[in-house]
């Protein structure tokens, strides 16, 4: 137990990160990642030795975030500012433009391809371990990394000035 | 010989097997448009992970750390009254009511709770705290725009939370010098932090009240506030539809 605490404190600026590209806002990103942290100390067991780390835990923040946006449609809570793509991701507080693009763009994609950049693109996992944390075959996962892709080179250009 | 879009991406994302990946980097060499196609997608991803990666180096917020130890988090410093001794995420609300009503009750809050006093500020009901008698009234009826300076409570900021509700901040002035934070829900103003305030009387003007909040209610503002408090017409056009959303 002690070992895995100490594997989620070095883990923890990367589900953050993580969680703020799924959510597209850094409060609900810390919410969601402090309930992953407490599904994952009270499943503990279910961690297999030889598993990473990291890949168990984005399956678990993927899964919560999905029990909240279900709860939050009970609610009646829709999003339709952030789906509309009006909402960036943060107000990162003097983020060069560069990264509010990027990062807007990112916020933009749905859902689904979201998911595959946040675990490809900037987490760097390997089509393997992301569609493994998806739960969908490997093919899935290039064809949504394709689509997505697409998207941002349409709303991204060229790397210009800013 | 041609490359898909899908092979150039594995390419760039260092998931081509090797026999594929010699034959793409052959024909890049004589193909100044494939090394060209290869170049954008390389520059896409590393300007995707880069966007990201300031966020690595931030500091880890300390509620996440201490749900990482499982332990109740310390955050009993100085005079705050430690509502967040184990913050739940934000979207429920009635649980960390709970949690803040089981620290309240029997401790330095329970001459303000009802029954034993029956103009109590601060009643529990279904194991949460909510604002009664003039604490209630006030934030019903009173408006930071125009409240009288003898008024028992004052009442600071008030805003939309990220919940959609309403909520203020609030300052219990008379015998208790409390700061805290209600939101409203269905006919009651359930309180979601409190800490004692400075003394009342030094700064003046309880339009301020916001900037002078106790850190654990203006901690607790900045995690529930969407957008801006409101102004003094959002405030009485809130007030006018009785505080529902």
């Amino acid at each position: 137990m002690q070992e895995l605490r100490t594997g989620l404190v070095e883990l923890l600026p990367r589900l953050r990160r993580f969680a703020r590209v799924l959510t597209r806002d850094a409060h609900d990103a810390d919410d969601l990642v402090q309930t992953a942290i407490e599904r994952a100390l009270a499943h503990a067991g279910q961690l297999r030795a030889d598993a990473p780390l990291a890949g168990w835990m984005f399956g678990i923040v993927r899964h919560a975030w999905i029990d909240e946006q279900r709860a939050r449609g009970r609610r009646g809570r829709l999003f339709a500012v952030a789906e509309s793509g009006e909402e960036v991701a943060d107000p990162s507080h003097g983020a060069p433009l560069e990264t509010l693009a990027v990062q807007d763009a990112v916020a933009r994609l749905p859902e689904e391809q979201r998911l595959a950049v946040a675990l490809v693109l900037v987490e760097g996992l390997s089509y393997k371990e992301a569609a493994h944390i998806m739960e969908v075959p490997i093919g899935t996962l290039t064809s949504r990394l394709a689509r997505a892709r697409e998207a941002l080179q349409a709303m991204l250009g060229e790397r210009g000035g800013a | 010989m041609t490359f898909s879009d899908e092979t150039l991406n594995a390419y760039v994302d260092g998931e081509l097997d090797a026999a594929t990946r010699a034959m793409l980097e052959a024909a890049m060499a004589t193909d100044p448009r494939l090394a060209e196609r290869i170049a954008r997608q390389r520059a896409l991803r590393e300007r995707v992970r880069d966007a990201f990666a300031p966020s690595l180096t931030e500091p880890v917020p300390e509620r996440l750390l201490a749900s990482v130890r499982g332990a109740p988090a310390a955050t009993r410093a100085g005079n705050v009254i430690p509502f967040e001794v184990r913050p739940r995420p934000r979207w429920s609300w009635p649980q960390w009511g709970a949690i803040a009503a089981s620290l309240i009750v029997g401790m330095l809050l329970g001459p303000l709770l009802r029954p034993s006093a029956p103009q109590a500020p601060l009643e529990t009901s279904g194991g949460r705290v909510l604002a009664s008698g003039t604490l209630a009234r006030a934030l019903s009826q009173q408006l930071a725009s125009a409240q009288p300076r003898s008024a028992p409570v004052a009442i600071g900021v008030s805003f939309r939370a990220r919940s959609g509700g309403y909520c203020r901040t609030f300052v219990l002035h008379e015998t208790h010098s409390l700061a805290g934070l209600a939101c409203r829900e269905g006919p009651a103003w359930v309180v979601m932090a409190l800490a004692q305030s400075e003394a009342r009387g030094s700064g003046g003007g309880y339009t301020q009240a916001g900037s002078t909040l106790p850190p654990a209610v203006s901690r607790t503002l900045d995690e529930l506030i969407a957008g801006e408090p409101l102004d003094a017409a959002g405030e009485a056009a809130a007030r006018a539809h009785g505080w529902n959303p």
